[in-house]
Order: structure tokens, then sequence, then C-alpha cells
């Protein structure tokens, strides 16, 4: 499998608060890439490192297959950038955006951003008096994906693309995925964040599980559907299915939590049941899985 | 084709079964290609690794043939060995249900007029 960016041994280290990495991370190219962990787990750093935003500490960067750095030759050009909030001034107009991106990128398409506002019912004719301070999360949101969209690049880095969004519009960013995708037949990307793993659950490919700095888990999510099983169970049999799972929680009424599919069949045979997990419900019990080794570790310090 | 995305089945063997049945009563002939991975995906609104499961899995039961750069393509089937393995399946399957219909107390005519109902509700 190909990769469209490639991190190793990535460290950022900012003071003793937080440091990110070593980050090992494979991105497949002509797939969509989910990163998933919780505040400050250091997605947004990551990915302001890979747009070349945020500089390195340490490590190699690989783009579309060639060591460099994110200004490199036509490497800016390919790839397309969205910031959870503030990436361009509050006092700007949708215009000032349009003239900015088609100063700064040849590839840049006027029009087309202008076509993908009205597609997100954000009419710039409607809005051309209002700066962005002036307009909702939602809307400025917009306005970002549309400049990112509207450009010619082989890969988009989004930053919770999805979190200001309402339901409708979150579908049509999925949507919008699937068409970049399939406008590349393999050869486009996508790497993105969220929160919203359900709404988003059939747009990642890939999915990269990140807790305190650190990648806990990654792999295709298929792969890692068949690798983990959800486990539900009668609270009575919580000393024999406890040493048997990664993560568990007892109440008086259920025991349940994640194991590793290769242990179904014990499983079963103490009384659980077991059901295949959604990405949803697997991202929640990683997340669990790495706080709880990272709160041992921290007790055996 | 049709996806149910919160069935019991995972959705890439929603869509491997789909295309066996197409593929078995000939409406998908071999030497066809399978739409693009990707642009399946689009079409059924799930994801581009779900889609490549599915074919893989059509791959791996010799029903399609991955071709570099150019997709998945239909293999000439045997459909009287296909049937055949079915067949030993179904037989398979019959007899744990005969055994637990004994275990049940239930006569072979009992447990027929069971198969008979389930296959009127399907």
């Amino acid at each position: 499998m190909e990769e469209v960016i490639k991190l190793d041994s990535l460290i950022k280290k900012y003071d003793r608060s937080f440091s990110l990495g070593p980050v090992n991370i494979a991105f497949p190219k002509g797939f969509s890439t989910a990163l998933i962990g919780a505040n400050g787990a250091g997605k947004t750093t990551l990915m302001d490192i890979i747009c070349g935003i945020t500089a390195k500490t340490d490590g190699e960067i690989s783009y579309f297959g060639t060591a460099g750095d994110a200004d490199d030759g036509d490497t800016k050009e390919r790839i397309g950038y969205c910031a959870s909030q503030g990436m361009f001034p509050a006092g700007w107009k949708i215009k000032d955006v349009a003239l900015s991106m088609s100063l700064a990128f040849e590839g840049f398409d006027k029009e087309r951003f202008f076509a993908l506002l009205a597609g997100m019912d954000v009419p710039a004719d409607k809005y051309k008096r209002k700066s962005l301070s002036q307009l909702s999360d939602g809307m400025r949101m917009r306005v970002c994906l549309a400049s990112a969209f509207a450009r010619d690049t082989d890969l988009l880095v989004l930053d919770e693309p999805g979190a200001s969004l309402d339901p409708l519009m979150r579908d049509r960013l999925c949507e919008r995925f699937r068409d970049y995708i399939d406008s590349g037949n393999g050869k486009k990307s996508i790497i993105f964040s969220t929160h919203n793993i359900a709404d988003m659950e059939n747009s990642a490919d890939y999915a990269v599980i990140m807790d305190n700095g650190e990648v806990t888990e990654q792999g295709f999510t298929e792969d890692l559907k068949d690798k983990y099983i959800i486990i539900s169970a009668e609270p009575d049999r919580k000393d024999e299915l406890s040493g048997l799972m990664l993560t568990c929680s007892c109440s008086a009424s259920m025991l349940s939590g994640l194991a590793l599919c290769e242990n179904k069949e014990k499983l079963m045979a103490h009384g659980a049941v077991t059901e295949r997990p959604t990405l949803s419900q697997l991202s929640v019990e990683l997340l669990k899985l790495a706080e709880k080794r990272r709160m041992s570790k921290e007790a055996q310090k | 084709m049709k996806i149910l995305l919160n069935s019991d089945i995972p959705i890439y063997k929603q869509i491997s079964a789909d295309f066996k049945e197409r593929i078995m009563n000939g409406s998908i002939p071999a030497g066809e290609y399978l739409p693009s991975i990707r642009g399946l995906a689009k079409e059924l609104k799930i994801s581009v690794i779900t889609t490549m499961k599915a074919y893989e899995e059509l791959c791996s039961e010799g029903l399609v043939s991955a071709v570099q750069g150019k997709g998945y393509i239909v293999n000439p089937q045997d459909t009287g060995m296909i049937k055949e393995q079915y067949m030993r399946l179904l037989e398979q399957h019959l007899q744990d249900a005969l055994d637990c219909a004994r275990l049940a107390g239930l006569t072979v005519d009992e447990t027929a007029e069971i198969l008979k109902t389930l296959g009127n509700i399907n």
C-alpha cells in the first residue's frame, strides 16, 4: 500500500506540559484517514506539522513518496488545509478570502469557490457586506471548507471539519469527501480529525487513535473491526471474564467492554455475547484503554 | 443494491452477498468488471475500505480476480461446482438443525413444518 504522508519518529516538544511523539504513521494514499482522540491528544499539532504551519522538533516526513518540507516545490499546491477555527482574519469578507486564496495558490478556482459556497447555502452576494466575524461558526467553517475544496489538490488536511456543521451539512460534507476520493481514482487522499465519529463512520477508511501525544492504535477500519470485539455479559461473570477483556466496566446489571477477537470463543464459553464494533464504539473503548494504561504507568512512577 | 447500515450483517458481507448472487445467476457475466471500489463507495455512501473488503472476499472465493490498475473482473463460473458446494453446506446446516430438533424432542415432520414456515416468512 502506498502512503500519501509518512511520519517517521516525528517529535514536537512544546514544554514540560505537552509533547507529541515519537509518532509513526503511514497515511494510505487514495483513502480517507480519521484522527481520533481526546481534546489535547495532539491531533491539531500533528496536522499543523504536516501542513508546515508548526515546525517539528525532530523526525522525518515524506510527502507523496518523497522526504521534504510542506513548502517544497509543488507540495504546497497539492495540499489543501482547513483549520478548525481562525483560519482567516475575522474582519475579512468572503471576497477577501477569494482574493487571498487566488494570490496564494495557482490551483484555486474562484468560480468553483463561489459555486461551492452557494451549494452549501452560503450565497456570496447575500453575505457580501458581512465580515467573517459576523457569520455563525457553521457558516465560517463552510467558507473555509469551500476554500480548500475549490483548489486543485491531491491531499486535504481538515481539522474538525464537521464540528460546527448541522447534521444535514455534515452529511453533505461526507458526500463531498467521497466525491473527492472518487475523482482522484486512487490518487487523492484526505486526513481529518473528528469527535463526531458516529456521523463520519462511513467516511473513514483508516483510523489513527491518539492519546496524550502518542498513537495508541492505527489501521484500516475494517481490519480494526475484525481485530476487536465488543462484549456484554452478566455482572456475576466478572471474575472469569475481566482477565480476557481490554476494557471492562461493570454495573449491578451488566458487564461490558472491549476484547480481542481472538478470545471470542473463550469469552462466549463464559456466557458473554459479542458483536462486531462500530468505529464509534471502538474509538471510545480504545481511548479508555489508552487512558487506563497511561494511568497505571503514571502510578508506577 | 440494498444496504442496511445498522444490520447485524456487516456492510461488506451485504455487498459481497449481493454480488455473489448476481454473479451466480449470470446477471453480471464473466469478463465484466465490477464497479470501481471508489465509485461504488460513493454510490453506496460507505467507506472505500468496506467495498474493498467485499471485493477481496469475492476474490478469495474465486468469483472475481483483481487486475492490476484496472479493477476486479468476473471469472468464468463453474456453476455446477458452486451449486454442489452450496448443497454440501446446506446438508451440513440441516444436519445441525436436526440435531437441535432431536434435543428439543421434535420429530422430523415437525422440524420440516418449521422450515416451511420460515421459508414463507422470508
